[in-house]
């Protein structure tokens, strides 16, 4: 059994294992749209030819765009192939092949917006573009403030909704999201130019001369050409770029295109933790806030309001509870924009997370609320109290202290919950970690500094819990010796 | 003047309370006895407002409260009649949360809106009478029952009630105890307070009431001076229960 296994393997084709991210990952590759098990893209043919041309077979491996090189050191594919840049930091950590392709940036704004017309002019507007990219590197060089996506898609949907003001991106993808878009225009022509190399692991040096020749190999024949053109990429800097190679001449210039590099700085990145840790302690609070407010009428409506707000409650209770926040948090940012209510990423995380936690909160409260004996409710009634006065001065500060550890309980894990909001683009320590942790290859290290940032929020406030449960408790068993006479 | 005229109340099929007439004049003590499941409890919770009665009237200190009534109306006498009935329940329900002073002053402050110096000093007062001054500013969960049956007195008597309702008031005392709450009640009498207090024990009863009223299925079936009806009952089911209760 083993043994035929064995021979199988051997005999079989050799494979490249490619990684790529498929998400919004057009033209590069996609999930075809007429056929939707099936993966499309200029890369993908590409990558395809070139395999043909090592006599391998192409094995695509779907990945994400953030994490491609730690995949790709972790062997869960042989190479990268995704628009990527060699810039000097990844140079650190992986083997780049020769350049395949010579790309531009492209400067997206409003149709209607006419202050922006160069990157000139967005000195102090929010631009969006894809994190740990050439174009990220560059706004960040020009100080221009920025945000980054996960994907164009919800870059130029943004930009739509006036979230933010123009968007930069790689002219591919440009190409294929914003061109058709109305309601965008490109703001100048294309700028800079920088290359697309295949990434590979340090010291897979005989993979990297097969792929290089595969490389020359396909821009001689033409092969690379045609797939470009099929593609509507082919252009000025392609000719520009093959002519030599294609004359049969190896030199291809490539020092006098743009390989923006930034070196990895511990300053700087310790104060955007600082930054994203803001950020993330105001969501936090806000939508604590919400949920401790919300959370009691829901909790009293549910307790002993009348059947439809009943109903209403535990319905609101059950949604909340019974999907992910993670989708709760999706809807809320691209759901609502066609309702036209497009609320700024970090306004929908605070609501989001308070319309959230407030369903657990009823939860706790109603628990605490029924946990009071009637008599409590009696004894003040008996002494001429309105329901309400009863309320809000017998049964709630009783109910508070039964309440007080869970919602303690809850808070912890809401403030670690917080991180969802990466996917909606919010800076916060999650996607913080995630984007410098990538950047710089120091995952151990940051991953240690995030989660002392973390700590230093959540223990004090487990903290003071716990002090106040104390001091609550100390009252109520309070012994006869230590009472004052 | 304290009036009950028919007073009628049922759950659902089961009638409770068969029509309970009975009047007191102000200043004394009534005992209700009965056996477990005659109405007396029931009797007790219409007298403060707690369960909405069926039928009948009761008169307490110019409030009338009488079924019939539209809801909103019915609501407002209710509300009335519970500013003129204090009630120390058997089990206390002392607010946990609350020290002693502040179990005693919180109706006075926020329902009378009685300013908070003075509410104070009248629950040291209070206190000073019941003999729980010392434990002023102690919570009641360190107060042992006897201790925190004399704090729920404070706090009934702190809102001058025309009525004091006691329910079972000697179910968590030793016998030494029973006889000084005897005692503490009488001289509230002796201070111009009037009673209803359902109890088990004849002895203490015999001790504290003027009246005694007998109920049976629901029914008033004997209502006399505590001497007559205890030592010479009328009623063949007087007789009956008074013999099972020796």
């Amino acid at each position: 059994m083993w043994l035929i296994f064995f021979v199988a393997t051997a005999s079989a084709q050799k494979v490249l294992r490619w990684g790529a991210d498929p998400s919004g990952g057009a033209p590069y590759v996609f999930t075809d749209p007429a056929n939707p098990d099936q993966y499309i893209g200029y890369e993908k043919e590409m990558v395809d030819a070139l395999a043909q041309a090592m006599g391998r077979r192409a094995e695509f491996v779907p990945s994400d765009w953030q994490t491609l090189v730690s995949a790709l050191q972790r062997n869960s594919f042989d190479v990268i192939v995704n628009g990527l840049e060699p810039t000097g930091d990844r140079a650190q950590q992986i083997l780049f092949s020769k350049p395949y392709y010579i790309f531009q940036l492209q400067l997206t704004v409003r149709r209607d917006d006419n202050r922006i017309n160069s990157i000139d002019d967005c000195k102090n507007r929010i631009v969006g573009t894809l994190g740990n990219t050439a174009a990220s590197r560059l706004l960040e060089q020009q100080g221009i403030p920025l945000r980054n996506y996960e994907d164009p898609v919800g870059a130029y949907r943004d930009l739509e909704l006036k979230r933010i003001d123009a968007v930069v991106m790689d002219v591919p993808a440009e190409a294929f999201y914003a061109r058709s878009n109305s309601r965008l225009r490109p703001a100048g022509p294309p700028f800079t130019r920088g290359l697309y190399v295949i990434g590979l692991r340090k010291g897979d040096l005989a993979l990297k001369a097969e792929v290089d020749a595969a490389i020359d190999k396909i821009i001689f024949d033409g092969t690379l050409e045609t797939i470009l053109k099929k593609w509507g990429l082919w252009n000025d800097a392609q000719v520009e770029f093959q002519a030599p190679i294609r004359a049969g001449t190896q030199s291809t210039k490539v020092e006098e295109y743009t390989s923006t590099t930034t070196t990895f700085n511990w300053r700087e990145a310790l104060w955007r933790l600082t930054r994203a840790a803001t950020v993330t302690v105001l969501i936090a609070l806000g939508s604590m806030v919400i949920a401790v407010v919300l959370g009691l009428p829901l909790a009293v409506g549910q307790w002993k309001g009348p059947a439809w707000v009943r109903a209403f409650c535990t319905l609101y209770v059950e949604f909340f509870r019974g999907t992910p926040v993670l989708v709760q948090l999706l809807f809320l940012y691209f759901g609502l924009p066609v309702i036209g209510i497009a609320m700024p990423g970090w306004l929908t995380a605070l609501v989001g997370l308070g319309l959230n936690y407030a369903a657990y909160e009823s939860q706790v409260y109603r628990a605490s609320l029924e946990a009071i004996p009637n008599g409590q409710w009696e004894a003040a009634y008996s002494l001429g109290m309105s329901p309400v006065l009863a309320f809000r001065r017998i049964i709630m500060p009783q109910a508070f202290r039964i309440a007080l550890p869970p919602m303690t309980n809850d808070f912890v894990s809401l403030f670690k919950d917080t991180s969802v909001a990466f996917a909606i683009s919010v800076w916060e320590l999650a996607t913080a970690y995630r984007e410098l942790a990538n950047a710089s290859g120091q995952f151990l290290l940051l991953g240690l500094a995030v989660s002392a940032f973390y700590l230093a929020m959540s223990l004090p406030m487990a903290h003071l819990a716990r002090r106040l449960e104390r001091r609550m408790s100390n009252r109520a068993t309070e012994r006869l010796e230590e009472a004052p006479v | 003047m304290i009036r009950v005229i028919d007073l009628r109340k049922r759950f659902g099929d089961n009638e409770i309370l068969k029509g309970i007439s009975f009047e007191m004049r102000p200043q004394t003590v009534l005992g209700v006895i009965g056996a477990s499941g005659s109405g007396k409890s029931t009797l007790l919770r219409c007298l403060n407002g707690l369960e909405t009665i069926d039928g009948g009237t009761i008169e307490c200190d110019g409030v009338r409260l009488e079924a019939g009534l539209s809801t909103a109306e019915y609501r407002r006498r209710v509300k009335e009649l519970r500013l003129k009935v204090g009630t120390v329940f058997q089990h206390f329900y002392l607010f946990p949360h609350l020290s002693v002073v502040g179990n005693i002053i919180e109706a006075p402050v926020h329902v009378l809106r009685s300013a908070k110096k003075k509410a104070e000093t009248e629950a040291f007062e209070l206190l000073e009478s019941v003999g729980m001054k010392q434990a002023a500013r102690r919570y009641p969960g360190s107060l042992s029952g006897g201790e925190q049956q004399r704090v729920a007195i404070a706090r009934a008597l702190a809102m001058h009630p025309a009525l004091l309702l006691l329910d079972e008031p000697t179910s968590a005392l030793d016998p030494r105890r029973i006889n000084s709450l005897r005692a503490l009640l009488r001289t509230f009498v002796d201070r111009g307070h009037t009673m209803i207090i359902i109890s088990h024990s004849m002895g203490f009863l015999g001790g504290v009431s003027d009246n005694i009223l007998f109920m049976e299925g629901g029914v008033a079936v004997e209502y006399g001076p505590t001497d007559e009806v205890l030592n010479s009952p009328q009623d063949p089911r007087t007789k009956d229960f008074l013999k099972q209760a020796e």
